[in-house]
């Protein structure tokens, strides 16, 4: 080797490609889709934590106000979305999970958009300078190895 | 010389390292570079000894005279 860099992804982009890398992150934690939907103020005694997606910022294809993508899992339910400043949001709640669990999930969930995010931009933009992934695997600890060759 | 190589680690936090491979001196850096510029914030980067090797090939060639000429 002859240089080791790293990095923070910075997940600035249009709305449909933070989507897509909610959707992997979304998956890959044994989520699955509720449907986009307009946020419901109702009165709820769910415990919920509000997180963000740090270094993200949509700006293109903007969600419409209060429009969320919600996943599921078990009592579980995260919200995207993305606050007037653009940021994404992630809102989780539940009943049977403390706040502090509900952090937790939420910043693991955040972590994972982001590898989804930095996963299929590195490897497009690669691909576009003609560099090819030769080898890809998910490792114990759920981070992704990849080799790519020119 | 070759063409580079790409060890990316990208955790589940969304941290992003990697290594360049098969590159020399100041080229890895460009490559390096490369990936800064796609991916985004860089947070910190290490120099290798294969950084420090020579880019280019030199080749003496020597001829030993004796005292006679």
């Amino acid at each position: 080797m002859s240089a080791v860099i790293v990095l923070t992804p910075m997940v600035v982009c249009a709305w449909p490609a933070i989507a897509s890398a909610i959707m992997g992150a979304a998956a890959s934690m044994g989520f699955s889709l509720r449907g986009s939907a307009l946020h419901e103020e109702k009165e709820s005694r769910l415990r919920k934590v509000e997180r963000d997606i740090e270094q993200s910022e949509v700006v293109a294809d903007q969600l419409n106000p209060g429009e969320k993508i919600v996943v599921t899992r078990d009592d579980l339910t995260v919200e995207f979305g993305q606050d007037r400043r653009g940021r994404c949001t992630v809102c989780v709640s539940g009943l049977r999970h403390s706040e502090k669990e509900l952090k937790r999930i939420g910043d693991e969930i955040a972590g994972r958009v982001v590898q989804q995010f930095a996963y299929h931009k590195l490897v497009t933009e690669l691909k576009h300078r003609n560099y090819s992934v030769v080898e890809e695997e998910v490792l114990a600890d759920q981070s992704v190895r990849l080799r790519i060759r020119g | 010389m070759g063409s580079p190589e790409f060890e990316v680690i990208i955790s589940k936090t969304g941290k992003v390292t990697v290594e360049v491979k098969g590159a020399k001196g100041p080229r890895c850096l460009e490559y390096a570079d490369m990936i800064k510029e796609i991916i985004g914030r860089e947070e910190e980067r290490r120099l290798t000894t294969e950084y420090y090797a020579p880019d280019a090939q030199v080749r003496i060639d020597a001829r030993v005279r004796d005292a006679s000429g």
